[in-house]
């Protein structure tokens, strides 16, 4: 299974297209976003500077990027090829090909992360205690399984022309509403109650807790484990169906 | 015994794409499995595989369950619709057949063997329908397998890509390997098999040596009119008859030797005229044995 895994990062970081929207994009974003707040100010009541709090959100987007991104247009693409097939006719095992794809898209997904962290305390002066940089990249890192579960279950789910639009209205809608790229404090009441119930929502609270010191909120954990069981269990069921199908 | 398939069924709905299946390869045999499209072909070659499984019987291979020969490594295949992985290059994607097979070659030698190694560091989504079927016949032969299984391996290539990839083929199988390929060519049968198994609507009609079938398959139809009263019975005495059909004034038949059958129809006396003699095509030869088996069928029935 390592040279699967093997073969498939090389050809993700020889995707230029693919590095710059994982990558590069999350740091431009976190430049503009982080720009607009003054230095001594923080964001509704977290005791977090914009700039702190505006890097935890796009580290997340970047991560949420390339394990979402990554996987479910490929997933429905190669099935519909056949290439799925050809493999089940080789000594991978049957999930070798789902974990494959998703430990290469946790590679890119990890450099994702630390760009937007090296970019915010360099350029943007963020400062934390080593405990928190590194527990922060774990948090983050190990959060974006949820989303490679997710990736795997559209790219099983959807075929042809309907992949690109499913992954992009659940990429921009888990983005949006989840407050990555506002925070959700700043949207209308019954939308931020809808907003605390996702995944993405949870997924970046976990990091900003550990910005504060804090222990995450037990809400959150529970929600992304939830969320977690149900992509991988979603996950599964299709893909045993697609198997007995094809 | 490479392949055993005891009464195997598949069943799309209400198609029975495979229907009571029976057969079994020997080591180092040849094999075509010929038949029109939709004879059950590829079902059949997916069964084997492990692809699908079976509603009812048993398909063993090497004395395994299919998937488990694949894992041994004793099976190398090539599917008809097999995409391959864009984005790599011919080389990269030859090496990745090489590192998940149990007995693996070396991947300049499969390239070489396939015919790639010019194109070994072209991107995979660049290359002809040719080259991509010859990559897919590196991947089915990246390692040391006992058996190797093509599902209708030339489609998309030229005459002359063709007959190198026999030539290619043919080495696999001077090695003592067992050989299965899936064609719809009553030719490519004849000139590469050492025996031809004939499907039709997921059933077994023949099973011999290619000069068996191509007999039983090289029926020619005659047709011609007669004018005034016909007496049907010396007509179907004619020799060589598979099939008489007399409508009105026009008869059609169907012989194994047209030239033996047009020369005792003149003996009858009976002058036809707009006599025609033509080639019965692979799909009608089908037909033709199909009927044939339906007719011995029936009477036991």
């Amino acid at each position: 299974m390592n040279a699967l895994i093997k073969l498939e990062l090389a050809r993700a970081l020889r995707n230029r297209k693919f590095l710059f929207f994982s990558v590069i994009y999350p740091s431009i974003i976190f430049l503009l976003v982080a720009s607009q707040g003054g230095t001594g100010e923080t964001v509704d009541n977290s005791g977090l500077s914009v700039a702190a709090y505006v890097m935890v959100s796009m580290a997340s987007f970047g991560a949420l990027t390339a394990v979402l991104m990554g996987n479910s247009e490929r997933i429905a693409k190669e099935r519909e090829s056949g290439w799925v097939r050809q493999l089940r006719l080789t000594t991978l095992p049957g999930r070798g090909y789902v974990l494959a794809k998703t430990a290469s898209a946790a590679v890119v997904s990890l450099p994702s992360i630390v760009v937007v962290f090296l970019i915010a305390a360099s350029v943007k002066h963020v400062r934390l205690d080593a405990w928190q940089w590194l527990a922060l990249t774990g948090a983050i890192w190990a959060g974006s399984l949820v989303f490679a579960a997710l990736g795997v279950a559209i790219g099983y789910l959807a075929s042809g022309d309907a992949v690109r639009p499913i992954t992009m209205i659940t990429y921009f809608g888990l983005s949006i509403l989840g407050g990555l790229w506002w925070p959700s404090s700043s949207f209308p009441t019954w939308l931020q109650d809808i907003a605390k119930w996702l995944p993405t929502h949870a997924y970046a609270a976990l990091g900003r807790a550990i910005e504060q010191s804090q222990a995450p909120k037990a809400q959150d954990i529970a929600i992304l484990v939830v969320f977690f069981a149900l992509f991988v269990g979603g996950a599964a069921w299709l893909y045993r169906k697609d198997t007995l199908k094809a | 015994m490479v392949v055993g398939f005891d009464q195997v069924s598949k069943t799309y709905g209400n198609v029975r794409a495979v229907d009571g299946l029976s057969l079994r390869l020997h080591p180092g045999e040849t094999v075509a499995l010929l038949g029109p499209n939709g004879a059950g072909k590829s079902t059949t070659l997916d069964l084997l595989l492990g692809l699908k499984q079976a509603d009812a019987g048993t398909v063993s291979v090497f004395g395994l369950n299919p998937r488990e020969a694949i894992v041994a490594g004793r099976v190398g295949a090539m599917l008809q619709s097999g995409g391959l992985m864009d984005e790599v290059t011919v080389r990269e994607l030859v090496k990745l057949a090489c590192d998940l097979h149990p007995k693996p070659y070396k991947v300049t030698d499969v390239l070489a063997r396939a015919g790639i190694s010019q194109i070994a560091d072209r991107k995979v989504n660049k290359l002809s329908g040719g080259q991509s079927q010859r990559v897919r016949f590196a991947l089915a032969t990246a390692g040391d397998s006992d058996l190797i299984v093509l599902d209708e391996p030339t489609t998309g290539m030229d005459v002359s890509a063709r007959q190198a990839f026999w030539a290619t083929m043919r080495e696999q199988a001077d090695q003592g390997r067992t050989v299965l390929f899936a064609t719809h060519y009553l030719e490519e049968a004849d000139a590469i098999a050492d025996r031809v198994l004939v499907l039709h609507r997921g059933r077994l009609l023949a099973d011999g040596t290619a000069a068996e079938i191509k007999a039983k398959a090289g029926a020619r139809r005659i047709s011609f009119d007669l004018e005034g009263e016909i007496d049907e019975a010396p007509l179907r005495a004619l020799p060589f008859l598979t099939a008489v059909d007399v409508s009105g004034q026009t008869i059609r038949i169907q012989s194994s030797d047209a030239d033996a059958t047009v020369h005792a129809l003149y003996g009858l006396g009976v002058y036809p005229r707009n006599l025609e003699v033509a080639g019965l095509g692979l799909e009608q030869a089908f037909v033709a044995i199909t009927e044939a088996e339906e007719a011995k069928e029936a009477p036991q029935s």
